[in-house]
């Protein structure tokens, strides 16, 4: 992001890239342990109350259902920026995918359709994106953030037209059904095991909607597909070396439409799950993403581009919302909105942390065939 | 981050900008050559490039307004095109839109296209009417969000946090006056009590610029996403002080006291009733100038410049990147800092949380502008028009298609000015019947080897 990152590859920064992800996630484990030991011996200390909070279902079932939509945009983010695209537009994709699922959803009676409109809507604008960036050269942090206020401007306006306010009507019949629907087989017993057990906490894991476990598999076929595949070789030298790609024959921008493409589908299956864990979709202000879109670029940031890294820290920044709500139950005295702000600064201090990441080379940058067009 | 994409890039050259650096000799110099001849070059095409940006934007806005028309239901068509009824007709809407904000100036009578010739200004219409006073008050804070995106886009930094530096800088001159308050009254609130409460505001909000700034400057952070963070939490903590500890006890909504009387900008010509202020007008557009003059003539803006263009040049000639990066920055939260000043100052007498998205509209104001403070004026009037005449929308029994649209023409205006490459590929069309090509591949070398950058190094 900077002139800096122009020696992110030599050894030195390196070391101190993982130095400080060493760090980050060093001092949250302490942090933890010594929390842990402070609830422990003092039950009724803020410790203690913090401590609870952690243990709490609800807090993991939270973390886990908000990671969703920034977990998926993070792993599809990271196939565009390997691709040598950054898309900063990916808050946009959940804007417009949130909206579209709900409205397809709600006029086809269909949950499977409107989950699969959301991901059309999100390619979509994608596919505009991918044009303007890489047939007419875009600057592409310009047109990722037109991506996002056009999506930021869409949604809301179109659900003026349809539901005549800036909400979406509200599937609350259909989607409770599938929200906690688990694993067949394994959650009945797993539910019977975790009663009494220390076990609690994993519930939430086996409780879950669909689309947790489908975020769990996107970033696992994510990793797959980037590092054993040949399509993920080509992605990541489209990144790195694109001459050396063209060289080998492979068409460079074809790779490039792919992975923004990818990450159009990725980011349109988190909008419509975001949009489906809550029934409605809702787009006064900043629409109910909300940020996710750009806390998912720090989120694969600070992953260090590992698909399977990226789901862990967006565990960190969505924890940070969960326990908001157990928090003002817990009576611990700092009021709501300033605790609202924790996943934001969170961020901001992650990346001044993690800042030194090592971008593709070409990230940003245009590449034009061998042969003149 | 060497280029902003809208600053100088008449063939896409730009990234290696003939300042290479392999001869480091009188760079300067040369390198002050190339960017003069790169800027005038440019300045013509850059306007042709937003104009054609802003019809395509209209026209397919367009479009939206059919479809959304086939979409919507309504009792009776508002307009028929080839025998299908549409609920919202494109042509009065943008009438409303750009008229409506102009205080309806048309004369119904004036038709040249038929014929008829009568005198082309409605009677009665001043340029002193309400409507437009509403927006040239929209404006007048434009041009500042504009200025302040504009100034940290020259210096190659994407300022997506005017929003959060406007709401910081307005809340902390509102909190200021509001303390100072009791120490003046009348005329010395207008003389003492309204600059300092600027100071404030450009001081406050150039702090919270400085921190993306020293964060990207000194830990790397990428700007884009800091600011973007600093905006919600900028939102929240304005809600938080406003609605706990400075909640004015007698109102039901959450804003703090009232301002004291003598704390406006003087109307001059315009109604009490108006907000706009001819004097307030005048003070940005002197700020404007000073934008201009510090960026184009003066040292400091020369490096800022030349920072944004060609980072590692400027760094090898001297300029320190880290200081201009803060320096900018910092000037950039100033501005919009004032922004959020002018804003309570001009509106409402108090401050209340949850301000429109001006620091948005910044943004596309600058890029509209190709980020030069001159280009901001003329650009913040088409918004302030687009704003103000959404109102005039609202307003129209006849019009009922949801403001959002505005939202969208301002997405799409942005996206069309970042693919200058589009409008040039129709034009090099158009104009190889002529014979005259342009080569662009020869510019930029298909590959750089300097190591892309997030947020920048665009080729274009």
């Amino acid at each position: 992001m900077s002139e800096a990152t122009a020696d992110a590859g030599s050894d030195d920064s390196w070391l101190s890239m993982d130095n400080s992800r060493v760090l980050v996630v060093g001092s949250v484990a302490v942090a933890l342990v010594v929390l842990f030991l402070a609830g422990t011996l003092f039950p009724d200390s803020t410790a203690g109350a913090l401590v609870d909070i952690l243990l709490l279902p609800s807090t993991w079932s939270s973390t886990l259902t908000l990671a969703v939509p920034i977990a998926l945009a993070a792993v599809g983010g990271i196939f565009a920026e390997k691709s040598g695209v950054i898309n900063i537009g990916l808050e946009g994709l959940l804007i417009i995918s949130a909206f579209a699922a709900i409205f397809a959803a709600d006029t086809t009676g269909s949950l499977w359709l409107g989950f699969g409109a959301g991901i059309l809507a999100s390619v979509l604008l994608a596919a505009v994106f991918a044009v303007v960036c890489i047939e007419f050269r875009a600057n592409q942090i310009i047109a990722g953030l037109a991506i996002w206020l056009i999506a930021l401007g869409f949604a809301p306006f179109a659900a003026r037209i349809v539901y005549g306010g800036p909400n979406t009507a509200s599937l609350s019949n259909s989607v409770p059904t599938v929200r906690n629907a688990g694993i067949p087989v394994v959650s009945p017993v797993f539910d019977s095991l975790a009663e009494t057990s220390i076990l609690g906490p994993f519930q939430a894991l086996f409780r879950a909607s669909p689309t947790v476990y489908l975020m769990f598999a996107v970033a696992i076929l994510g990793w797959y597909v980037l590092n054993r595949t040949k399509f993920g070789m080509w992605v990541r030298a489209s990144g790195e070396n694109p001459k050396a790609l063209d060289t080998s024959g492979v068409n460079v921008h074809r790779v490039r439409y792919a992975a923004v493409l990818l990450s159009g589908v990725f980011a349109g299956m988190g909008g419509a799950a975001l949009s489906y864990n809550v029934g409605q979709f809702t787009g006064s202000g900043q629409t109910m993403v909300n940020g996710k879109g750009f806390i998912a670029i720090v989120a694969y940031l600070f992953g260090n581009y590992n698909p399977i890294g990226a789901l862990l820290s967006t565990f960190l920044f969505t924890m940070l919302e969960a326990i908001q709500t157990p928090l003002q139950y817990a009576g611990i005295g700092v009021p709501r909105t300033l605790v609202q702000t924790l996943p934001y600064v969170g961020v901001i201090v992650v990346l001044a942390l993690v800042g030194r990441t090592r971008i593709p080379a070409a990230a940003g940058d245009h590449y034009e065939t061998g042969e003149d067009r | 981050m060497s280029d902003d994409g809208n600053d100088t890039t008449p063939d896409g050259s730009q990234g290696n900008g003939g300042i290479d650096g392999t001869d480091g000799t009188d760079w300067r110099g040369r390198g002050r050559s190339v960017l003069d001849r790169l800027v005038e070059a440019s300045v013509f095409e850059r306007v042709l490039i937003s104009l054609a940006a802003l019809v395509l934007s209209i026209a397919i806005g367009v479009v939206i307004i059919l479809a959304a028309g086939r979409t919507a239901t309504c009792e009776s068509a508002a307009t028929t095109y080839f025998g299908v009824g549409f609920c919202y007709d494109p042509f009065r809407v943008y009438d409303r839109l750009f008229l409506g904000a102009l205080g309806n100036p048309i004369n119904p009578l004036f038709d040249p296209l038929h014929g008829q010739f009568a005198a082309p200004f409605r009677e009665g219409w001043t340029p002193f009417n309400p409507r437009l006073a509403d927006t040239m008050t929209e404006t007048t804070i434009l041009v500042l969000t504009g200025l302040s995106v504009a100034v940290a886009f020259k210096a190659g930094i994407f300022n997506i946090g005017t929003q959060g530096q406007m709401v910081v800088g307005g809340l902390a001159s509102t909190l200021a006056m509001l303390a100072l308050a009791p120490l003046f009254s009348g005329v010395t609130a207008t003389l003492v009590l309204l600059p300092i409460g600027l100071l404030v505001g450009a001081l406050f909000g150039g702090l919270y610029g400085a921190i993306p700034g020293a964060l990207k400057a000194y830990a790397d952070a990428n700007e884009v996403i800091t600011t973007i963070m600093l905006n919600f939490v900028a939102s929240l903590v304005a809600l938080y002080l406003v609605r706990e500890q400075f909640q004015d006890p007698d109102s039901f909504s959450t804003k703090t006291n009232d301002l004291p009387a003598g704390v406006e900008f003087p109307k001059l010509v315009y109604a009490p009733s108006d907000e706009f202020s001819v004097l307030a007008f005048v003070f940005v557009l002197l700020l404007t100038g000073a934008t201009y003059y510090v960026l184009r003539y003066t040292s400091f803006g020369y490096d800022l410049r030349t920072s944004g263009l060609q980072p590692d040049a400027a760094e090898y000639g001297g300029v320190d990147a880290a200081k201009t990066i803060v320096a900018s920055m910092t000037i950039s939260g100033a501005l919009a800092g004032v922004a959020g000043t002018v804003y309570v100052v001009l509106l409402y007498g108090y401050f209340q949380p949850g301000l429109p998205a001006y620091g948005f509209d910044g943004i596309t104001v600058s890029i509209l502008a190709g980020n030069n403070p001159l280009g901001v004026v003329p650009a913040a009037f088409l918004f302030g028009v687009l704003k103000s005449g959404a109102i005039s929308i609202q307003t129209d029994p006849n019009v009922d298609i949801p403001i959002q649209l505005v939202g969208v023409l301002r997405g799409l205006i942005i996206l069309f000015v970042a693919m200058p490459e589009f409008f040039r590929l129709i034009g090099k069309r158009a104009n190889d019947l002529g014979g005259r090509s342009r080569d662009r591949t020869g510019g930029s070398g298909p590959v750089r080897s300097d190591g892309g950058v997030l947020g920048g190094e665009g080729d274009e």
